[in-house]
């Protein structure tokens, strides 16, 4: 009896102690993130606003500690995030490569945030821009909310319009003004009998075809479509376009000494490159700014929006602290504000974007940039539109990308034409 | 027969093991494999890759590997449990669910490559499996377990990474070899399975022979039985009607001789002197209302009532007295000894022949003294009646000694007889252990 109560006693010690020490362990999150910027730009720290977002999570929630690990380039993001996966030591959050999402999310690696977005009464997803969270959604169903954003908007050379005496065009512009202004700035300046101005370099019809309303992929992304009336368009506007510099390549080196009326530029490039010191060592010689890029016949200004997106692993031991730092990262307005001075992305709650205390802020961080009214920004990300991000777009569009430039250069029968690459796109599609 | 089928049982019980030795085995390997192909495609940076051709993201390598194995281990466990413990119907069934749901996550952890140990639950199933009524719910189980493997199958599909793509990280001709051992193992268990069940269905089917032959026999034993029960019957009739002539041998006759000898007398007397006749017949009337109680008794219980009211040395006396006083012979009762302890049918027999010796003296001797001498010597008690009649050179059976002797025949006593100055009669029971061992015997 007495020996039965000892060990029952013992027992009973043993599953205090535990409980104990498994409620009061130090609790440990683990974030993913890659070293640089999301959006292709050179970024000096780019661990600087995951990091306030960390003290700030961590002094709301004491005895939780907040672990990332450093280092690992962006191009490797993805085998790494793949190899966590598979060892089972995935982070409890982590960024999710566009390309990644929708594989990894149907592999049911992303927990599904729905639950806690309803349940969380101070969490409101209207805040957000439409499509920004709807990046993060696959099958109606949100596994990703996103941290920041950059819409892609026109680059227009002030000087060199002003120089040929062409007012910079109005944010509702359409095709037609923007034919018209390239075929109006098209010249030889030198008399060497060679163009050395021009309309536009870097506009392909990826964004003709987003500004026209063009709706290539089926959401699964085994089908395509180029037979569309508006893909019609599409082309014969990049033909006429295409005609205006008579055959002659454009460069970037045109661009850089500031021949190129228009290029189509991200926003985060943009921030890259306006400001020191890399405005004086690649565009210092005219004035730029930006506006919405112009519209179709059948579409209207659209832009295209890049969007970095986080996701909680199903796996993570920690879902509800989980969903608490994602909400710091992606929610909490002070967070999103740094998203102004800390990156050269944008923040993707349309409130912080909006705020006159974040105009300030990003005139601040970006010098010479005091034209740039963030409310345009924040109309142009509001109705824009994000790329498809099924396994395949890339290459999709790659080939797509070989077979139009083809038809736009050799001047092929159109209808025949776009059969001829729906079909072979779709044969790799369904591959 | 008993040995044959307890041989078919252990090659039964042999094979059993076997079957789940081998897929052990084969879980252990194949479990081995996808972990280690896991591992090994961590290591040469082809995740991602490999990730999207999977439709879900696999358990870690050593993660799954343990589930296999850990989920095999204790399905060999409720395995062992199933079929050898003695445990009522309802936790048979409980078992058996959980041996079910054990084996979809077995066959989920091992991305349902290897569907085989669905057949060891089977085996179970087949094992427990008795009597023909449970056809029909053993036909039903197998049929859920069909459309269960089968509903599972096309659930998991989705849900689990495919043993193709794990055998994609090989070369071309590797990967014909991995394939071609997989199916392999699938055979070979299929192979073991139906060999299992050809010997489980011969061992019921022997030990359907076996207990057929058993009804047999328990059949014939019956028959034998009953006949037996028939003639037990007759033979317990007749050694009644037997017992029943004895009874009323024993008293009426005793009764109505000493009446008619009392009579006799009251005849010589009744002119003489009247007096002593009307004694006499008044001693006659004693002697006949005995014989009335006598003869209600037994026909009620057969059992001397004197013998019921009093232990057996007085109410021998006292029929020595009675029959003394009725018939008017003298009797001279000699006590050596007598037994300490006495059955009541040794009572019984004691006292019908001292009862029977002494009228037969007096009836058939015409004796006019009788002495009965009584005593015991080591292992037997001894009666003896002697008379100074006439006696007889050859004694005709009689009823009365026919009887006595039955008597003693169902004691292994001993009756001896003979004539020399009057008729001697002797009458021995053995006694004691030897006496009780072969009375033992002898009530059978």
């Amino acid at each position: 009896m007495k020996r039965g109560f000892a060990i029952y006693f013992a027992c009973l010690m043993l599953l205090t102690c535990f409980l104990g020490w498994y409620l009061t362990r130090p609790k440990v999150l683990t974030v993913g993130l890659f070293a640089g910027s999301n959006w292709n730009v050179p970024e000096g720290d780019s661990y600087a606003l995951m990091e306030e977002a960390i003290k700030r999570f961590e002094a709301e929630h004491p005895g939780v500690k907040v672990k990332y690990v450093s280092g690992i380039r962006r191009d490797d993001y993805s085998e790494w995030l793949a190899e966590r996966l598979l060892k089972g030591e995935e982070p409890d959050i982590f960024v999710v490569p566009g390309a990644d999402f929708d594989l990894y999310a149907s592999i049911g690696a992303l927990a599904p945030l729905d639950r806690s977005m309803n349940k969380d009464t101070e969490f409101d997803p209207s805040v957000y821009y439409p499509m920004a969270l709807e990046y993060g959604r696959w099958n109606g169903i949100s596994y990703a909310l996103p941290v920041g954003a950059v819409p892609t908007l026109m680059f227009v050379n002030k000087t060199l319009l002003a120089k040929e005496g062409i007012p910079i065009p109005g944010n509702d512009w359409t095709w037609q003004d923007f034919l018209r202004i390239c075929k109006a700035v098209t010249k030889d300046t030198d008399g060497d009998g060679r163009l050395d101005q021009f309309g536009v370099y870097d506009y392909t019809w990826r964004k003709a075809a987003l500004t026209n309303d063009v709706q290539i992929f089926s959401a699964d992304g085994r089908n395509a479509n180029f037979m569309s009336k508006n893909m019609e368009e599409v082309l014969y506007f990049m033909d006429e376009l295409h005609a205006v510099s008579q055959g002659q390549e454009v460069t970037a080196k045109d661009f850089d000494m500031g021949r190129v009326a228009f290029r189509p530029f991200t926003f985060a490039e943009y921030r890259t490159y306006k400001p020191y010191p890399w405005r004086i060592k690649k565009y210092s010689s005219f004035e730029w700014d930006c506006i919405k890029l112009p519209a179709g016949p059948s579409g209207h200004n659209s832009s295209i929006m890049q969007t970095m997106i986080m996701a909680i692993s199903a796996r993570t031991s920690e879902p509800r602290l989980s969903w608490e730092l994602l909400k710091t990262i992606c929610y909490d307005p002070a967070i999103q504000e740094l998203m102004l001075t800390k990156s050269q992305g944008l923040p993707v709650r349309r409130d912080v974007v909006e705020s006159p205390q974040a105009q300030q802020l990003f005139t601040a961080a970006t010098p010479g940039s005091e034209e740039m009214n963030l409310k345009i920004v924040s109309q142009v990300m509001d109705d824009s539109m994000t790329e498809p991000k099924f396994p395949r777009y890339k290459e999709a569009m790659n080939l797509a990308d070989h077979k139009l430039l083809h038809i736009v250069q050799e001047n092929m029968s159109l209808s025949s034409a776009l059969s001829q690459v729906q079909k072979e796109i779709n044969a790799y599609l369904q591959q | 027969m008993a040995g044959e089928y307890t041989w078919e049982e252990r090659r039964l019980e042999w094979l059993y093991g076997l079957l789940g030795l081998y897929n052990g085995l084969v879980v252990l390997l194949m479990a081995g494999f996808m972990s280690l192909t896991q591992e090994k495609i961590v290591n040469s940076m082809t995740a991602h890759a490999f990730l999207t051709t999977l439709p879900i993201v696999p358990l870690p390598a050593l993660k799954g590997f343990l589930l296999s194995v850990g989920s095999y281990a204790l399905l060999i466990l409720l395995g062992k449990l199933y079929r050898h413990g003695g445990m009522t119907s309802g936790q048979l069934h409980l078992i058996f669910a959980a041996e079910i749901g054990i084996c979809m996550m077995l066959m989920k952890s091992l991305n349902l490559a290897y569907d085989g140990i669905v057949l060891l639950a089977v085996a179970d199933l087949m094992h427990r499996y008795h009597g023909e009524n449970q056809s029909w719910l053993l036909l039903g189980a197998m049929l859920g377990i069909y459309f269960m493997a089968n509903y599972n199958m096309a659930i998991f599909q989705r849900h689990v990474a495919p043993f193709d793509v794990y055998t994609a990280y090989y070369r071309p001709e590797v990967q014909s070899v991995l394939l071609a051992i997989k199916n392999g193992f699938q055979s070979f268990n299929i192979v073991l399975f139906v060999l299992y069940l050809v010997l489980l269905v011969q061992s019921k089917h022997h030990e359907k022979e076996r207990i057929a032959s058993l009804n047999k026999q328990l059949e014939e034993a019956n028959v034998r039985l009953r006949a037996y029960a028939l003639e037990a019957e007759r033979t317990a009739e007749t050694r009644e009607r037997n017992r029943l002539a004895r009874e009323i041998h024993d008293t009426l006759g005793h009764t109505l001789t000493g009446i008619v000898a009392g009579l006799d007398a009251c005849i010589v007397l009744v002119d003489a002197v009247p007096a002593a006749a009307k004694k006499q017949l008044e001693k006659i009337r004693e002697t006949a209302r005995h014989g009335i109680v006598d003869v209600r008794r037994s026909v009620k219980k057969l059992r001397p009532d004197d013998l019921e009211k009093m232990p057996l040395q007085q109410a021998v006396k006292k029929v020595i007295a009675e029959f003394s006083a009725s018939s008017g012979v003298e009797i001279h009762l000699v006590e050596l000894g007598w037994p300490e302890k006495l059955r009541e049918d040794e009572e019984e027999v004691i006292y019908r022949i001292v009862q029977e010796g002494i009228t037969n003296a007096r009836r058939h001797g015409k004796a006019t003294k009788v002495t009965v001498t009584c005593g015991t010597e080591p292992g037997r008690f001894y009666i003896m009646i002697a008379d100074n009649g006439k006696g007889c050179d050859n004694p005709k059976q009689g009823f009365g000694l026919r009887h006595m002797e039955e008597r003693l025949e169902l004691l292994h006593g001993r009756l001896r007889y003979w004539s020399d100055k009057g008729f001697t009669l002797e009458a021995t029971i053995p006694m004691g252990k030897n006496a009780m061992d072969n009375n033992g015997e002898a009530d059978v």
